[in-house]
């Protein structure tokens, strides 16, 4: 049994499952939430594994894994919504600022979720309190509105500064690269800087008290720098900081695969925008297609790194060529490439004639293509970005040439801002307040998506029922597919109810109420028991089932049911009373056949009962009768005396010896809990 | 008494020595005991239970004509004293999975009951002996002990629950289910050690429901309709929801899921549970994953894995087993004797009804004379007692005899009777009731299923 795992396990056991979160699927979701739930004990391991997963993850599976946190504050609560609110202002930029327009939206939808009560929940509260949420809404809505005056003041230095580094990358590649810090390291880094930056990425991990810093990188993205020197105090924090190397190289090609794969997301996200707004612009649509085709194909294949290079160098070159300003891009940044090739191996082999298949040739070498990219570049403002990151990696004064004019230093005055102020760090707004210009914080990406339409509706749809059912289907799955034991749910069934009915096994809870329960479920055993004895002489026989609207109005009457007596009667007693209650005089009993109880009169009148024949019950009968419990009565003089007092006289009258005590105590009790359940 | 030397004849007498079983946790002593042989277990410690009901300590269960096992989460002890035809511990089995499916609808009751919502209605399929009816049994225990009130359904008219074969049945089960017998009893006019169980019974009288899907859907949207209105009217069986066992036959695929797709949109299922067939779920996917139930609600297919300790039972075990549900019906079981009444009814006092031959055996042995018969085939034919009726079973139904047939065809039963004798002559019937009592005045339906019982009457 897997009791009291040491939290490296888990966390270990649950990044490796994090990591194999490559799409939104419902099931590896719930399950995730459902080990998220049973081991809240390493809640804090959990969610640090979680959100490092978040912000390393490539963009593309960043969605599948914010809507595993989504999913676990939503099911399990807290201590996750404690520990993840936290950073949740980094965890979510971080993301936001990194991944396709499509996925922006879910995010923003929810983010929106998160300020509204779990559904289906009783309790009121929001997912998340509003001091954590706010400052997300405030940094988007900056993000939006700045974004529109920026849009312009970027063209301008774009067209100005912007291929500076990266001519052939582009916007492509800056997207790409933004997100994936080691590629981002390894295209503008001058190798001592190299450990820093992966120190500060790194940190989170191992360390969840280091999280504060990690949102430097991200934010740094958002932010076009504008100060240099910021960098050197970014730096000069950063430095104490150990664990440098966190990122492993061998991460790289794919990281530049998905990054890939993230740019032409976008470029098909922007293709889209467009095409919305000129619907009948067939070239766009066949734009679209072949970018669609292109995305189908890098989704489907695996691709020598050769031919991936060729595509992103088409791409790049494509809308490079087709933007007015850009400069003929020499590869990568050149000062700062020489000693960091060799993290990217797919650079100089794309400089050779691509040895594409056709097909890819075809695709990317198409003007439109080419077309699709241009108008995308000049719409949205990514060129800054691109600096953004450049500049958000160089951090050192070796990067000064580019950096002064590049926007992107901008972030490196949040860093510093951070800086100042790091242990608030998670706090969103910190940028924003020791820096005016953090305000345009906002990414500039950020205003291409949200101002262009999109054309894809289902994006919405399947996000929303996925949170509906969240808690269903998905929680089945996995509880049902992952045959793990779950001893302590086991535990709910025995020790849980530890009160144990000795005949018949049956548990009751260790409160009050189970108690009490147990106690009436004793009296019944008791009460059985007795009638056992009594019915043997007289004979019982199989009732008539109910017809639909009895079933359908009967409730249970479980033993331990604070009702008037046992289930069979009752249920019986209905139903004679039903047939028979048109006419009292048409009672009958089967004559008694124990002698005693035949000379007995009725209780009521004191007058004995006559013994017919009848042929309908082909028996010896007494008319007019009626039995209850050990006595025979008059059916009429029963009706009659029943009329008058509201509850059964019949205990009252009976002299029941036989019976004694404990069963007109028994009675008392299940009355008065009867009336006490009514009021 | 202390007379020397009669305690000794005790010891000799008891020829059966108890054997000792230790159970690991997490397995299973799986067992069979033939009709006719007694077979005692007794929880000496640990915990055990038997398809999700949970023994007593040190009390003694008699199981007699069962494929059964005891499981046991915690390890335990059993004396077994008696003889079993097969009897073996696994160690691997199923059964965490079958938890985990309760708990994950435990959830789903405890988010229902939050919002106000319906819990769970879960549909079992899969084919003949995958363990359907064992995995429901243990989801309604395991509700039960959990404090629910599970709405359990039974649609397999091949063996019946709290009635004879041949029905359809629903029931709620707020008490823990019976050990020793199936599913327990149905009311009594007396007393019973184990609480009873309130059946509403539907008849089909036909061991297979794909022969006449024409009378079987019908009655299984009636059965659905009252179960969905109890849903509605209690409760705690609205949060709890449904479990709902299914016929073996309707997971072949032969009707092209037919009836699996009536049963899911009659009883809103908004899980589909797939046992043993890897081809039967992904069908299921196909069809169901991810559809909409009336409410709303999506509804999910999962699949669990069948029990190594299932057993294909012949023919003449289940032959027994109907058997034995007929003469339980009537006399009951071994804790509590039944009292049935033997009774002559004129063949005047009764409308008898017999399912007609499917019309379309009947237009193919009438040549050349399809087309005349425009009109709608009637459901059953209205019969008069002959001789071949003799060792039948008749359910009397909800209704008049001279009502409609659908309304004959739709209504629940009020209960059985067996026909002892049929004479021709003075016609007369002479029946086993139940109870004593004059037989409601209300139609009656011949099924050909379940067969005969010869020796039921003596």
């Amino acid at each position: 049994m897997s009791v009291g795992l040491p939290s490296d396990e888990v966390a270990e056991d649950y990044k490796k499952a994090l990591e194999d979160l490559t799409a939104n699927s419902r099931y590896e979701i719930s399950n995730l939430t459902v080990i998220a739930k049973e081991n809240t004990e390493h809640a804090l391991a959990i969610s640090r594994v979680l959100e490092n997963h978040i912000k390393n993850t490539s963009p593309d599976r960043k969605l599948p894994a914010l809507y595993v946190l989504d999913s676990v504050v939503k099911n399990v609560g807290t201590p996750y919504t404690i520990i993840l609110g936290r950073n949740l202002y980094t965890t979510f930029m971080n993301a936001y600022s990194l991944v396709s327009i499509q996925v922006r939206r879910k995010l923003d939808e929810m983010l929106k979720t998160w300020k509204e009560p779990v559904p289906g929940s009783l309790d009121t509260k929001p997912v998340f309190p509003p001091e954590t949420i706010k400052p997300i809404e405030s940094a988007l809505l900056k993000a939006r509105t700045a974004a529109l005056q920026q849009q312009q003041q970027y063209q301008n230095r774009a067209q100005q500064e912007m291929m500076r580094g990266r001519p052939q990358a582009t916007p492509n590649t800056q997207w790409r690269h933004t997100p994936t810090p080691p590629q981002a390291h390894g295209v503008y880094y001058p190798p001592p800087q190299q450990g820093y930056p992966q120190a500060q990425r790194s940190v989170p991990m191992p360390n969840g008290h280091f999280q504060p810093h990690s949102p430097y990188p991200p934010q740094s993205q958002y932010v076009p720098p504008q100060q240099p020197q910021q960098p050197f105090q970014q730096q000069g924090f950063q430095q104490p900081y150990p664990q440098p190397a966190g990122y492993p190289q061998h991460m790289l090609p794919s990281q530049n695969l998905d990054s890939l794969k993230k740019d032409i997301a976008d470029l098909i996200g922007r293709t889209k925008a467009e095409f919305a707004a000129n619907t009948f612009d067939n070239t766009l649509r066949d734009r679209l297609k072949a970018l669609v085709d292109l995305q189908i194909i890098l989704e489907k294949q695996q691709l020598p790194p050769h031919e991936l290079q060729a595509i992103r160098d088409q791409v790049a070159q494509l809308s490079a060529t087709s933007k007015p300003t850009s400069v003929p891009p020499p590869y990568v940044p050149p000062p700062h490439i020489p000693p960091h090739q060799p993290l990217r191996p797919q650079q100089p082999p794309a400089q050779l004639p691509a040895p594409q298949t056709n097909d890819l040739q075809a695709l990317l070498s198409s003007r439109n293509l080419a077309d699709i990219i241009a108008k995308a570049q000049q719409n949205t403002s990514t060129p800054p970005i691109a600096h953004a990151t450049s500049s958000q990696t160089q951090q050192t004064p070796v990067a000064g040439p580019p950096v002064p004019s590049v926007p992107g230093s901008d972030l490196l005055a949040m860093l510093r801002a951070n800086n100042i102020l790091p242990s608030n760090s998670n706090t969103p707004t910190n940028g924003s307040l020791g820096y005016p210009s953090s305000a345009t914080n906002t990414p500039p990406i950020l205003p291409a998506s949200l101002v262009r339409p999109s054309l894809i509706n289902d994006v919405e749809l399947t996000s929303a029922s996925l949170k509906r059912h969240v808690s269903l289907s998905l929680i089945l799955h996995v509880a049902t597919n992952v045959s793990r034991p779950r001893p302590h749910l086991i535990s709910a069934l025995y020790e849980g109810r530890p009160n144990q009915c000795s005949t018949c096994g049956r548990r009751f809870l260790a409160t009050d109420e189970g108690r009490e329960k147990k106690a009436r479920h004793l009296d019944w055993h008791f009460r059985t028991n007795q009638r056992m004895g009594e019915s043997a002489k007289r004979g019982q026989s199989r009732s008539w089932y109910v017809d639909e609207l009895e079933w359908i109005k009967s409730r249970d009457n479980p033993e331990d049911a604070p009702l008037t007596d046992a289930s069979s009667t009752a249920v019986k007693a209905a139903l004679a009373a039903s047939l028979a209650a048109a006419d009292p005089k048409k009672k009958h009993i089967p004559a008694p056949s124990d002698p005693a109880l035949a000379n007995q009169p009725c209780p009521i009148c004191q007058e004995k009962f006559d013994t017919v024949w009848n042929d309908e019950a082909q028996d010896f009968v007494w008319m007019d009768a009626i039995k209850i419990g050990s006595r025979v009565y008059h059916a009429s003089c029963h009706a009659e005396v029943k009329k008058d007092g509201e509850s059964t006289p019949l205990r009252i009258n009976t002299p029941d010896s036989v019976l004694g005590k404990r069963k007109a105590a028994g009675s008392d009790i299940t009355a008065n809990n009867a009336k006490a359940i009514k009021a | 008494m202390s007379l020397p030397g009669l305690e000794l004849s005790a010891p000799v007498e008891a020829t059966l020595v108890p054997t000792i079983q230790e159970l690991k946790e997490g397995t299973e002593w799986r067992f069979e005991v033939a009709f006719g042989t007694k077979v005692e277990v007794r929880l000496l410690s640990g915990s055990a239970e038997l398809f999700g009901t949970e023994l007593a300590p040190k009390q003694p269960y008699t199981f007699s004509g069962t494929k059964s096992a005891i499981y046991t989460w915690h390890g335990c002890r059993l004396e077994i004293v008696g003889d079993c035809q097969v009897e073996y511990i696994a160690e691997e089995t199923p059964m965490i999975n079958y938890a985990n499916l309760h708990f994950a609808l435990e959830k789903l009751r405890d988010g229902a009951a939050s919002a106000g919502r319906d819990g769970p209605r879960v549909l079992v399929v899969g084919p003949e002996n995958a363990g359907k009816t064992s995995l429901v049994k243990l989801l309604t225990a395991y509700a039960t002990r959990c404090g629910r009130l599970p709405v359990t359904v039974n649609l397999d008219t091949k063996e019946s629950m709290l009635s004879i074969p041949g029905s359809l049945s629903a029931a709620t089960f707020s008490s823990i289910i019976d050990v020793e017998e199936g599913w327990g009893s149905s009311p009594t006019n007396g007393p019973s050690p184990v609480p009873v169980k309130l059946p509403l019974v539907y008849y089909l009288g036909l061991a297979n429901p794909e022969d006449r899907t024409s009378v079987y859907k019908p009655i299984m949207t009636r059965l659905a309709l009252s179960v969905m209105n109890r849903l509605q009217d209690d409760s705690e069986a609205k949060t709890t929801g449904c479990v709902i066992d299914t016929p073996g036959v309707i997971s072949q695929g032969k009707g092209g899921y037919d009836v699996i797709h009536h049963a899911v949109s009659e009883f809103s299922v908004s899980l589909v549970v797939v046992l043993g067939s890897e081809r039967l779920y992904s069908d299921m996917l196909r069809r169901f994953n991810g559809q909409k139930t009336s409410a709303g609600e999506t509804i999910a297919v999962i699949k669990l894995d069948k029990s190594g300790g299932c057993v294909d039972r012949d023919d003449a075990f289940l032959h027994q087993l109907r058997q034995a549900q007929i003469r339980e019906y009537f006399f009951g079981d071994s804790k509590c004797t039944l009292s049935p009444h033997t009774q002559q009814i004129d063949f005047s006092s009764v409308g008898i009804y017999k399912l007609a031959e499917s019309s379309a055996l009947l237009t193919s042995l009438m040549p050349g004379d399809a087309n005349e018969d425009s009109m709608i085939p009637p459901i059953f034919d209205k019969i008069e007692p002959s001789a071949q009726m003799q060792n039948a079973m008749l359910a009397i139904v909800h209704a008049e005899t001279n009502d409609p047939q659908e309304s004959i065809r739709d209504a629940s039963v009020i209960g059985f009777v067996y026909v002892a004798e049929v004479d021709e002559k003075r016609k007369k019937l002479k029946v086993l009731a139940p109870l004593s009592g004059r037989l409601p005045n209300k139609a009656m339906i011949w099924g050909s299923w379940p067969e005969g019982v010869t020796d039921l009457v003596g």
